[in-house]
């Protein structure tokens, strides 16, 4: 019986039960066998109304999905290109940059893909990048900037973390400042890449100019102080991540409905219910969860766990290798929101024992689930670029291949190297 | 008749929706503005803040499933034919209702027990109004759930958009 439930409960979320019934059905099996009373579900689920980081989740989202309905990537494009076209494999770079920063605004849901990779495959292809490479950079970059302040990975892994009552507080400060350098690394072990490739022709390079940089610069006005504000404000340490969350959606919500008139007023309503989807659907994980996460540490099933593979599992080198190949797996498979509210429950507490900082772990554990994003066979961002571009999901496969080697080592260097995480705290 | 009162059902829900969200971004702003401006914050915003996000969460975890978006493993949507497809929909649907149901119900205990306790939210604004958003949203999505089994079973699957317009239509 007590390996049956589980097994159901396993089997209903493969054959794609919502996620949120299943922790939650779960929770509701594991208060039930100890009496305790169900009424504890809603007790939890209102512990949502009690986390105040937690108004950043609605607020960053909808400035999020603005951001990708306007012009703003046209811009954004635009701006990278003037600044550092220039440079050797500068548009692949450019791609680069400026996918990183909107998914770090956008939180990681492939609408990267969508909004600004229309613009830069063919964009890439007219500077003379092969087909492949230029499919492989979109796809991938997809879910970079994960590392990087404010992205709701980030946010969300603090709060769940906040729940553990661990003895190294884990602030999300420390982690918007602990991602900055693995991200970077990736950032940079992808650009030397794309500086590499061969070329068919070179007829659009373009020296550094001055009067386009003029333009793109007074073309993005609205747009430039956003990120200043947002990311000085949130590492300087002036604003809460709440604040700037709300600085955001108000600032992008009049940018981009009332002065640049982007959006309409008809518009907006559904933009504002596509974004609250999204949220909905991950509050709704958290919340259940914060319900299946008590359940657990009561029941001790962290300790049992970490018992058990302590037997096998000596050292911290290989504890940390084994959780590499089990969360590029769990990356796969899951989404990344209920990728941390499922897995870091349990395995924080397992890291902690084997001596692992919780702000690296959260760091590696981040880094491993963008690359999960596209490992093939079933890695979302495939899916939702093989549906984009129109090509066969085998044609991205083949692709991205070479940047999922990239960085596989660099999340490797990012595991093993705790300092990269943990020197700028 | 049925087809009216879904229709204002819906309307209401994206609107309440819509209007926490504006009201949020509005309060969130004042409540910046007069801390930095004038030293001190408005006692009730952040509290009713908090608030807004669980109704705003539910309301759109709501939404996600009128048009089927909770986020789920698709692997058998990717793999399976239609026949599996179609028997895993009504078997995940019809769970999804009764774990629902089943929160929905012990949480009408919740709202009840703070109410007879006369809890308080913050400043003198009583809990269980606040809390109401639980049995109603989980009471709601079941409901839909349910609905979403039964067209599955008597439908099928086969065209996903297809399929979800119609859950759409009559959830």
């Amino acid at each position: 019986m007590s390996i049956l439930v589980p097994l159901i409960l396993l089997l209903l979320a493969l054959a794609g039960a919502p996620l949120f019934t299943v922790i939650a059905a779960s929770a509701l099996w594991g208060f039930y066998q100890t009496d305790v009373d169900l009424q504890v579900m809603a007790v939890e689920i209102y512990r949502v109304a009690e986390m105040p980081v937690l108004i950043a989740i609605p607020l960053f989202t909808f400035a999020g999905y603005l951001l990708g309905e306007s012009k703003a990537p046209q811009r954004l494009v635009r701006i990278t290109d003037a600044f550092l076209g220039w440079m050797p494999g500068g548009l692949a770079i450019v791609a680069l940059v400026a996918c990183a920063l909107f998914t770090a605004f956008t939180g990681a849901s492939g609408v990267t893909i969508v909004a600004l990779g229309a613009l830069l495959v063919p964009a890439l292809q007219k500077a003379g990048y092969r087909q492949q490479f230029n499919l492989g950079l979109v796809t991938t970059s997809g879910s970079l900037g994960l590392l990087f302040a404010p992205s709701l990975p980030l946010i969300l892994y603090g709060v769940v973390a906040q729940q553990m009552a661990l003895d190294t507080p884990v602030s999300i400060d420390d982690l918007f400042l602990a991602g900055l350098l693995p991200g970077g690394l990736m950032l940079l072990a992808l650009s030397i890449y794309a500086a590499l490739q061969p070329r068919e022709h070179h007829k659009t390079d373009h020296t550094f100019d001055k009067a386009e940089a003029w333009a793109a610069l007074k073309d993005t006005a609205w747009e430039i102080p956003l990120p200043i504000v947002v990311l000085g404000g949130i590492y300087s340490g002036f604003f809460a991540v709440s604040e700037a969350a709300a600085i955001t959606a108000f600032y992008v919500l009049v940018v981009t409905v009332l002065i640049r008139r982007e959006i309409s007023f008809e518009k907006l309503p559904g933009v504002m219910r596509d974004s609250m989807k999204l949220v909905g659907a991950i509050l709704l994980i958290l919340a259940v969860s914060l319900a299946s996460t008590n359940y657990m540490i009561d029941a001790g099933i962290p300790e049992q766990i970490f018992d058990f593979i302590q037997q096998h599992v000596s050292d911290g080198f290989t504890f940390l290798l084994l959780l590499t190949l089990f969360l590029l797996v769990l990356g796969m498979m899951l989404d990344i929101f209920s990728a941390i509210v499922i897995m870091i429950p349990i395995i924080l507490p397992i890291a902690v024992e084997y001596g692992i900082h919780p702000i690296h772990l959260g760091i590696l554990f981040l880094a491993n689930m963008q690359l999960g994003y596209f490992t093939p066979p079933v890695g979302m961002n495939l899916f939702i670029a093989s549906f984009r571009f129109n090509q066969p999901v085998m044609t991205l496969y083949r692709a991205t291949l070479p940047f999922f080697f990239i960085l596989l080592i660099t999340v490797l260097i990012i595991t093993y190297v705790p300092e990269l995480s943990l020197v700028l705290l | 008749m049925i087809k009216r009162l879904l229709h204002w059902v819906h309307k209401a829900e994206d609107a309440l929706l819509i209007l926490l969200l504006l009201s949020m971004i509005i309060l969130a702003g004042v409540d910046i503005i007069a801390r930095s401006a004038f030293g001190g914050g408005i006692v009730w915003i952040p509290p009713l803040l908090r608030v807004m996000v669980l109704w705003l969460g539910l309301l759109g975890a709501l939404l996600a499933t009128r048009t089927r978006e909770h986020i789920a493993i698709d692997i058998i949507n990717r793999l399976a034919g239609a026949q599996v497809k179609r028997i895993c929909a009504v078997l995940t649907s019809l769970f999804a209702a009764v774990v629902c149901g089943v929160i929905g119900w012990h949480s009408k205990e919740f709202v009840a027990g703070s109410l007879e306790y006369d809890d308080i939210a913050f400043a003198r604004v009583p809990a269980w109004p606040l809390q109401l958003v639980i049995p109603l949203s989980f009471s709601l999505m079941a409901l839909r759930f349910a609905i979403q089994s039964a067209i599955a079973a008597v439908h099928g699957v086969d065209d996903e958009s297809a399929e979800a317009r119609s859950a759409e239509a009559s959830a």
